[in-house]
């Protein structure tokens, strides 16, 4: 009950500095969303720099929207996030005119992997994991690549990714669970025996 | 491959970070850029003004409400009567100031003090109605239809008046009143509080409790008396008031009423 109170005064308090224009609050947003929304784009869009200028531009909107519309619940602003980003990239994909079709970045462009383990074999096999993976959700269509990001890298709800990508809950389970199939048996594939 | 064991290679990914450099550069940034489109720092007061706000919006709506509506309640019945208190018969809060005397009426549990609020609330209408109508601006030929209504309203007030008054000296009566009489040897006490009055007899009276039972025993006579004088009293002070109010000497019908308000005080 008290723990309740705590986050709806906090979410009310964030809403109504936000909406006074205090640059303290926004930047508060940015540092708790920044690493999240980059690594969303980066796996969407598959290259490091690129994924660098659509995060700051996301967060450059979010704030113009907020200023010039409504913003009821503070509790959005996580997916009204998301549903930025997710514009900015149909944008970039228009921009660009292409999709990412072949990998997360080239080989000499590596992201940062902030690995918290001290064995060496763990280590290495994190690193092969995420090589493989690496290199097969770029070959997962569009939507099912998009769920995984949201639910299995990034930990969002079901209602969340429900609200961000304006499906049914319902919908977003069976989409994650072919999504699911579908990275396994490419893995399966690829894996060494 | 099981579908636990890719989620958790899926889940190891979210320890993909961007640079922290870049994460650095960027917040500055993105500083610069908003302040540049009308983004500040809050004052210290602005923002204890939020945190208020929104620690009073962050109570549960239901709680809020109830809490409003009760205070608004209470502040009404305690507030509410000596706010309108001077609203006049001609003015427009004067049915604030009906209803509110009515609201406290009806929040006295007790029905003497009931009786008597009403009776104080009646004498000061009458003692308004009086007021105002000696004013030679408001009492016109223009305003014939509300000096009218007005001298109606003023008999009723002052027939709410006896017809209160004479419900009070009958609960005075019924209040609990022990008389003791001493003769030589005994004390008979005789108490009227229950329905079954009793009479005790008990046995040889002190000599000092002799001098107190008749003490009381004249007090107790001499309250009831009172009050029945005091009703009377009133009641041909009214009758009074009455005549002078409708030979239109409202001052002195005005002056009148306050005698009244004064003995039933």
């Amino acid at each position: 009950m008290s723990l309740n109170l705590v986050e709806k005064f906090k979410d009310k308090q964030i809403l109504s500095r936000l909406k006074n224009r205090d640059k303290e609050a926004f930047i508060k947003i940015y540092d708790e969303n920044v690493e999240e929304i980059h690594r969303f784009v980066y796996f969407k869009i598959g290259n490091r720099e690129e994924a660098n200028d659509l995060t700051s531009m996301i967060f450059l909107k979010t704030w113009n929207y907020i200023q010039n519309k409504t913003l009821v619940d503070a509790k959005t602003l996580r997916a009204l996030l998301y549903k930025i980003s997710r514009t900015s990239i149909v944008d970039y994909y228009r921009e660009n005119g292409s999709k990412m079709t072949v990998s997360l970045d080239d080989e000499d462009n590596n992201i940062d992997v902030i690995d918290e383990t001290e064995n060496p074999s763990e280590r290495l096999d994190q690193q092969s994991n995420l090589a493989l993976i690496k290199r097969m959700l770029p070959l997962l269509k569009e939507e099912y690549r998009e769920v995984i990001i949201m639910k299995f890298i990034n930990d969002l709800s079901l209602d969340e990714i429900a609200d961000i990508s304006g499906k049914t809950k319902g919908n977003i389970r069976v989409l994650l669970h072919r999504s699911l199939n579908a990275l396994k048996e490419l893995v399966e594939k690829e894996r060494p025996l | 491959m099981t579908d636990q064991e890719l989620i958790a290679k899926l889940n190891s990914l979210n320890k993909i970070s961007p640079d922290q450099n870049w994460l650095k550069s960027n917040r500055e940034l993105l500083l610069s850029q908003i302040s540049n489109s009308g983004a500040e720092k809050l004052a210290v007061w602005k923002i204890i003004l939020i945190d208020f706000s929104s620690a009073l919006k962050s109570a549960s709506q239901p709680v809020y409400a109830l809490g409003v509506f009760v205070l608004l309640l209470v502040g009404s019945v305690f507030y509410s009567q000596q706010i309108f208190a001077q609203a006049k018969p001609n003015d427009s809060l004067y049915i604030a100031r009906i209803i509110s005397e009515k609201l406290k009426l009806n929040t006295t549990f007790n029905a003497q003090e009931r009786d008597m609020l009403a009776v104080q609330f009646a004498t000061s209408h009458a003692q308004d109605i009086s007021t105002v109508l000696s004013d030679p601006q408001f009492n016109t030929e223009e305003n014939k239809d509300q000096v009218e209504k007005l001298n109606h309203s003023f008999k009723e007030e002052v027939n709410t008046v006896k017809d209160r008054i004479s419900r009070l000296p009958a609960k005075v009566k019924k209040a609990p009143v022990a008389l003791l009489v001493a003769t030589g040897s005994e004390v008979i006490i005789a108490d009227n509080a229950k329905d079954g009055e009793r009479i005790e007899i008990a046995e040889k009276a002190q000599p000092t409790l002799e001098a107190t039972s008749s003490n009381l025993a004249a007090s107790s006579s001499v309250k009831i008396e009172n009050v029945e004088s005091d009703a009377n009293e009133a009641n041909v002070i009214l009758d009074e008031a009455t005549k002078l109010f409708d030979s239109k000497d409202y001052t002195k019908a005005s002056s009148k009423l306050k005698e009244v308000d004064e003995i039933i005080k």
